[in-house]
């Protein structure tokens, strides 16, 4: 793990597409600004840990077979 | 004529799939190995399909359509991922979400918060900006109880 010191309107490079930006500090709330390459998804870490596991969850709790039939509720 | 591609599972055993049925995930799907996927039919009555790894045997998730079971499901999609699918136009691309099922058909719930938008062959799982968007969404189906009554 890397710590380094940042004030508002610094940035920092993650490689050399990769540009973090801490836009404004109020209370105990940074705004970030994330410059980076399309094919670099960002995610609140909440969110993709989430999704993850949603993920994960469906992959392995599937039974072998899918209901065949309408699934619509009658 | 129509390419064919093996598809090896360990639920469905070696299987040949239409070329049209594979999807490239560029970026994979959020947390899961591989790039290469097919939409496989879960029966011909059946909402479901199997979004089944091309590179993993045991590796398969059920999906449907939000639309067979949540009308009016919407799906609202951040700049850079409108960019990143690269279609504005609705028609052009096909929606999924991934379903987490269960043995007790009641308990199927679906992942409205990060469905999987196809256009052109590619996939992409992207997070749905939508507020009301939650990630485990019960289907609704009938419970295997009230079936046999």
């Amino acid at each position: 793990v890397l710590i380094i010191t940042r004030r508002a309107g610094e940035k920092l490079m993650i490689g050399d597409e990769i540009v973090v930006e801490i836009l404004e500090i109020v209370g105990n709330q940074v705004r970030v600004g994330i410059q980076a390459p399309q094919s670099v998804r960002v995610y609140r870490e909440e969110i993709w840990r989430a999704v993850k596991d949603e993920n994960h969850a469906s992959a392995t709790d599937a039974p072998a077979a899918l209901p065949a039939g309408p699934g619509r509720p009658s | 004529m129509t390419t064919q591609q093996k598809l090896r599972s360990s639920r469905f055993g070696t299987i040949e799939v239409d070329e049209s049925a594979v999807i490239e995930f560029p970026a994979g799907l959020i947390g899961l190995p591989g790039t290469h996927w097919a939409l496989l039919s879960a029966g011909p009555e059946s909402p479901f399909q199997w979004l089944h790894s091309l590179e993993q045997e045991d590796l398969a998730l059920p999906v449907t359509s939000p639309w067979n079971f949540f009308p009016d499901y919407a799906v609202e999609l951040s700049d850079a991922d409108t960019e990143r699918v690269g279609g504005e136009d609705p028609d052009a691309v096909e929606v999924l979400v991934t379903v987490r099922a269960s043995s007790e058909p009641s308990e199927f719930s679906a992942n409205l918060r990060a469905p999987i938008v196809i256009h052109e062959g590619r996939g992409y799982q992207v997070i749905n900006e939508a507020a009301d968007a939650p990630m485990r969404a019960p289907l609704g189906l009938e419970r295997n109880a009230d079936r046999a009554s």
